[in-house]
């Protein structure tokens, strides 16, 4: 009860006080929510139900007790439920009965990641244990030791693990697992809504190669989904699995009283509309959280923002709680500092986290009281996950969204009815992405030769396979093609990462004692790892000395400095084949294939704290190429003899600054997903173009998406800048702040809708 | 945009798997046909006649290529594999044994009675299958797909190698059923790394084809690897085969395709189907294959052998310390005093080992006496001892003989031979030291109390 006074108090001290007060913008209170429950079905096992009797729990929640029933009917099921409604049961209860009647079932767990597997499994254990079921629940990754591996293989009735296991550990060498093969009647897939984008398209052919296996032993398993709450759950399970999938959505849980605060830093600059950095203000909102001892989590959007935020808050907490009880969570630590943070997360002894978007995975980690997020995540769902890390617990709980200058921060934040009248997003994969379908065909033809006329799901791939054979991977022998190579194709694909090799960080600080601290993609090495650039890592600064790009190697070195470095990416763009269009007068809207050749070309070093630029220097690297698909943009080139040459620039360059903004927002990606580059004069053509690729090389439909939603992108822009209360071009809306930048923008707009030119 | 086209536009995200380039096998590998003979080695062809009925002329490429080989084809539901079969005499030498040997050393396993995992006692000696695979790749995997299975065995005066070569991809069910049929009278697999590689990899292709063909057998299985790692980690700089060879069993390979080369060379004759291009990886099987049987009696020997006339201390001291561990403590003992016998006077370091390690072994059997006295040659002779063997010596004063004087003098001696380590080491090993300390406090005590 203590807390949530504190919490009420907290809410009233941040509503009346001077300098927060007037920046909540909307102030959304979500009512509590009653439980609605169904009893035990008729059919459970009486030692299932004494166990859970025991443990309080006398009946099922209603999306429970629907989930039981259709499993039992044979169905492959999705469920949607919000973080604590149990929704665990969903697939542990009909799995347990079966497990009770028939012990030689098997079923395969999936999470995302290693934590939640570990979450589950001591959860599981205790059940089982309890109920006196012989029923052997193991993990299997990385840190399974080698000496019980046989033992999970042969005897684990449940066999947890995750995605990228089954993909380069366990499909790879199915003939160890024959027997769990031949019973496999279950596979269960948590946390589905991550399954989307490239690692999603990546994990889609992983359950390809997993049902192919099946069924080669003769098995065809039941998938079991859980998901949070996105517009397509439903698609998205059957993209995943190719199963027909029913949608359990009818969610019975309670909930507690949760207050949805709309936080617009103040405005310091009115002529420019330039906010207050979201970064200091989601600091200080934390803070005012902390020093009250609430339980704090704090979103941030790149691992760089986390390590400055963690900087900053370690800095002003140190004296009041300690520092060591503010820690930073991301994806480039490795896992056992993520497990021990995990850790003192649900045991109490870390008051704060700093976190990116690694925890909106469902790691239980206890009562969270607060959730500030800084700067809109991209999607409603993501907005909507990373709420529910505060108040899971039934009890009142308070969220902070901190909008930063950015166009789509702006627009969100101004309207409050699009983010709580909107359906969350859809996510997409595209398994058919030329790259990753290929890559999975090589480890499916390792797993098993491919039969003449054999699908793999419902990709034709005969093409594909005599590709494969003409670049002497496979060998063709009296219809069926087999593996034929000396390498283990899965040990080269990573599920998660665009690029396949990583960049190993060393940290070279103490001689004799050089060690690993964490890893990134290549990609993001080019513009955070070139040398000289300050690298942050659990709130510690260092300074990369060396990047060896052909050897993946970034050596770096502890250094104390007040700055940050930001580098800036150059981006040459050019059409291979324009595959679709839709022609204008004025404009014409394309779609195809291009291949983008993009430079490191410079960094800048920015001072904590006021964000001064103090200082640069050119960053060598080489060119980093990629093919992938856009969707364009092209004017007429008399535009430029119209509207003035140096104008069209302007006014492109403010044109693609907004639909680098908006456009995520209808294709549900995260803004890093899609990049959108400017042409004056395209190579292709000779026009003005804006052009907005898919990052991951082949596409992952992203840019296919914008191509077939152009008008109401293009619908978006024009209402964000009309709306933006900037006089001349700001951050918020078209980027520069040159006169006329806006009315420029606005002009092309006019004429992408297909208007006519009118130059004031 | 066809597909096509795609795929090779996007070729370079697409493919990074090794090349397999022809070129890549030196063309004095390839050799000419018939040439497998030159050797001198006699060479003969005597496949079933069961499979010779069913094979069909003009299906098989290269025949006349393969029957210089020495193999034929084994038809089976109408796929093919080639069967090779070389016999040698029994007396042939093959590095620094014949293989008659082979008789001799496992009469010495029988006579000596000796518990040890590479024992050959109760075993017959045409029983054995020295066995020994060709893989597409060296990580293992379901995809790693066994080309080659060969093995040699004693029948009569001759040693057979015979090996089951994939003539296609799509023949593995007759590669299974050859080369089932031919070994279901053996009872043992000899082998070099064959628990952790070879064998795992049959079964794994084996469970593919698993209703198409019989069961593997359940072999009994001696891999060689371990015991030359025992033997020899310390003395050579790897453990692989060959270098075994040249180091231990006087093999010498010429014109040898090493075994990395094998995938490649097998890509190569797939293509081309001609099996003058895979007939070095068949030499190099074969060698491997007959030197698993010097190998085997060469361990043997070392193991059977308790003096060091034919043996090195050095190897003398391995295998003691493999009795040791095998708790054959009474063989251990036997070897250690050989070594420490041979030795004498030359204070070599295995010398002094072996007499250290006698007397843990008393010590382990409660021959106190005789433990000590063991350690007392080695502190009047060596000039450095690792301190343990004091301190083991002053607990055996202290409570077994009761002597204090000498415990006390002993745990000092560890003392300062701790110290001065910790000083060479720049490290304080602090913990240990006040043990140290403290056993001393204890044993002035007692002798105070004495007093």
């Amino acid at each position: 009860m203590k807390q949530k006074r504190q919490i009420a108090e907290v809410l009233e001290r941040l509503k009346s006080d001077e300098r927060f007060g007037k920046q909540i913008v909307h102030w959304q209170t979500i009512p509590p929510r009653e439980a609605r429950l169904a009893p035990f079905p008729d059919d459970l096992d009486q030692r299932i139900r004494q166990t859970l009797s025991k443990r309080g729990i006398n009946s099922l929640y209603i999306h429970q007790a629907t989930a039981y029933r259709l499993v039992r009917e044979g169905k492959h099921i999705v469920a949607v439920t919000p973080t604590a409604s149990g929704k665990s049961l969903c697939y542990h209860l009909p799995i347990l009965q079966a497990l009770a009647e028939e012990p030689q079932v098997r079923a395969l767990y999936l999470f995302p990641t290693k934590a939640l597997a570990q979450d589950q499994k001591s959860e599981l254990v205790a059940w089982t244990d309890e109920m006196g079921l012989p029923i052997k629940t193991e993990t299997y990754d990385g840190d399974t030791p080698a000496s019980i591996r046989q033992v999970v293989r042969q005897a684990g009735s449940i066999v947890i693990t995750n995605p990228d296991m089954l993909h380069s550990a366990i499909l790879p060498h199915h003939t160890k697992w024959v027997s769990f093969f031949e019973h496999l009647r279950y596979v269960v897939i948590d946390e589905l809504h991550t399954y989307r984008g490239v690692f999603g398209s990546h994990v889609a052919n992983v359950i390809r190669r997993l049902k192919r296996i099946c069924a080669f032993y003769g098995s065809s398993p039941q998938f079991i989904c859980t998901s949070a709450t996105i517009a397509n759950p439903k698609e998205l399970g059957e993209r995943l699995t190719e199963e027909e999938m029913v949608l359990v959505d009818d969610n019975g849980a309670p909930s507690g009283r949760k207050h949805f605060l709309f936080y617009n830093p103040p405005v310091v600059n009115r002529q420019l509309n330039i906010r207050r950095s979201a970064t200091l203000e989601a600091r200080d909102v934390a803070a005012a959280f902390l020093t009250s001892g609430i339980q704090t989590i704090l979103f941030a959007r790149s691992r760089v923002r986390v390590e400055i935020l963690l900087t900053y808050l370690q800095e002003l907490i140190k004296k009041k709680v300690g520092a060591k009880t503010i820690q930073g969570y991301r994806g480039g630590y490795l896992p056992s500092q993520r497990r021990a943070i995990e850790r003192g997360l649900r045991n109490g002894e870390i008051l704060g986290v700093v976190s990116t978007n690694a925890l909106e995975l469902g790691v239980d980690i206890g009562q969270l009281q607060a959730c500030v997020i800084t700067g809109y995540p991209g999607s409603i769902a993501s907005v909507w996950q990373q709420a529910g890390r505060a108040g899971r617990r039934q009890d009142e709980s308070v969220v902070v969204l901190v909008g930063s200058s950015s166009p789509l921060d702006q627009y969100v934040l101004q309207h409050p009815e699009y983010f709580f009248g909107q359906s969350p997003e859809a996510a997409r994969i595209n398994p058919d992405n030329l790259i990753i379908l290929v890559d999975h065909l090589k480890c499916a033809a390792f797993e098993l030769p491919f039969r003449e006329g054999e699908r793999f799901g419902r990709a034709e791939v005969t093409e594909i396979l005599q590709f494969l054979t003409d670049e002497q991977i496979l060998h063709h022998a009296r219809g069926k093609w087999f593996w034929m190579n000396e390498s283990f194709p899965a040990h080269e694909i990573s599920l998660r990462s665009a690029s396949q090799e990583n960049v190993v960080i060393i940290d070279i600080s103490e001689q004799g004692n050089e060690r690993v601290i964490g890893e990134m993609d290549r990609f993001s090495s080019l513009t955070l790892l070139h040398e000289e650039a300050i690298y942050l890592h659990q709130g510690v600064q260092y300074q990369v000395e060396k990047l060896d790009y052909a050897e993946k190697k970034a050596y770096v070195r502890e250094v104390q400095v007040d700055y940050y470095t930001d580098a800036n990416l150059a981006v040459q763009l050019k059409v291979l084949e324009q595959e679709e269009s839709v022609g204008g007068e004025q404009v014409e809207y394309a779609y195809g294939e291009v291949s983008v050749h993009a430079m490191a070309t410079i960094f800048k070093k920015i001072k904590f704290e006021t964000h001064e630029n103090i200082g640069s220097g050119p960053i060598h690297l080489p060119e980093e190429e990629l093919h992938t698909n856009a969707a364009w943009i092209s004017f007429r080139e008399t535009l430029l003899t119209k509207m003035g040459k140096a104008e069209a620039e302007r006014g492109l360059a403010g044109l693609a600054y907004v639909l680098k903004h908006v456009a995520p927002l209808f294709v549900m990606c995260d803004p890093q997903d899609l990049h959108v580059v400017a042409q004056r004069k395209a190579v292709h053509s000779g026009e003005p173009t804006i052009f907005l690729y898919d990052r991951y090389p082949g596409g992952i439909g992203l840019s296919e998406q914008v191509f077939q939603e152009m008008p109401t992108i293009l619908a978006e822009a024009e209402k964000l800048i009309c709306s933006c209360p900037c006089e001349k071009g700001c951050p918020s809306c078209t980027g520069a702040s040159e006169e006329g930048e806006k009315e420029l923008a606005l002009t092309l707009l006019r004429a992408a809708w297909g208007g006519s030119l009118h130059v004031s | 945009m066809s597909l096509k086209a795609k795929l090779q536009r996007l070729k370079g995200h697409l493919t990074r798997e090794v090349k397999q380039a022809a070129e890549a096998v030196p063309q004095e590998w390839q050799q000419e046909p018939g040439s497998a003979n030159r050797t001198g080695l006699p060479v003969e062809s005597t496949v079933e006649s069961t499979t010779v009925e069913r094979m069909s002329d003009g299906s098989i490429p290269f025949l006349p290529e393969w029957t210089a080989l020495a193999a034929r084809p084994y038809i089976y539901h109408d796929r093919y594999v080639m069967v090779r079969e070389v016999r040698y005499p029994l007396s042939q030498r093959h590095g620094r044994y014949r293989f008659a040997q082979l008789y001799e050393v496992i009469e010495d396993w029988e006579r000596a009675s000796a518990d040890h995992p590479l024992s050959a006692a109760n075993l017959a000696a045409d029983a054995l299958l020295f066995f020994d695979t060709e893989t597409t790749g060296l990580n293992g995997g379901v995809g790693n797909t066994v080309f080659l299975l060969g093995y040699s065995r004693v029948e009569g005066d001759e040693v057979i190698v015979r090996q089951h070569f994939l003539a296609a991809p799509d023949a593995e069910v007759a590669l299974y059923q050859s080369f089932l049929d031919s070994v279901r009278e053996f009872s043992h697999l000899v082998t070099f790394n064959g628990k952790a590689f070879d064998w795992p990899q049959v079964k794994t292709r084996h469970t593919l084809i698993r209703d198409e063909v019989p069961q593997l057998p359940a072999f009994g299985h001696l891999d060689l690897l371990h015991g030359a790692r025992r033997l020899w980690k310390h003395h050579l700089p790897s453990c692989r085969l060959s270098l075994i060879e040249q180091q231990k069993l006087g093999v010498w390979r010429e014109e040898d395709v090493p075994g990395y080369m094998a995938p490649l060379a097998y890509f190569d004759y797939l293509n081309e189907r001609d099996p003058r291009l895979i007939q070095g990886v068949l030499k190099h099987n074969e060698r491997d294959v007959l030197s698993l049987i010097t190998l085997y009696i060469h361990l043997s020997k070392l193991l059977l052998a308790h003096e060091s006339s034919a043996v090195s201390p050095e190897e003398l001291f391995e295998t003691a310390r493999w009795y040791e561990a095998l708790g054959q403590w009474e063989r251990a003992i036997q070897r250690y005093r050989a070594v420490a016998e041979s030795c004498t006077g030359s204070g070599t370091q295995v010398g002094v080992n072996a007499l250290i390690a006698l007397g843990h072994l008393y010590k382990k059997q409660k021959k106190w006496q005789q433990a000590i006295s063991i350690w007392e040659q080695c502190m009047a002779t060596c000039s450095y001892l690792p301190e343990e063997v004091y301190l083991e010596a002053a607990k055996i004063c202290e409570h077994q003989l009761k002597d204090y004087e000498k415990a006390l003098h002993y745990a000092k001696q560890a003392l300062s031979l701790r110290k001065k380590k910790s000083s060479l080491l720049r490290h304080k090993f602090s913990a240990e030291l006040a043990a140290y300390q403290k056993r001393i406090e204890r044993l002035e005590q007692k002798l105070f109390r004495l007093v």
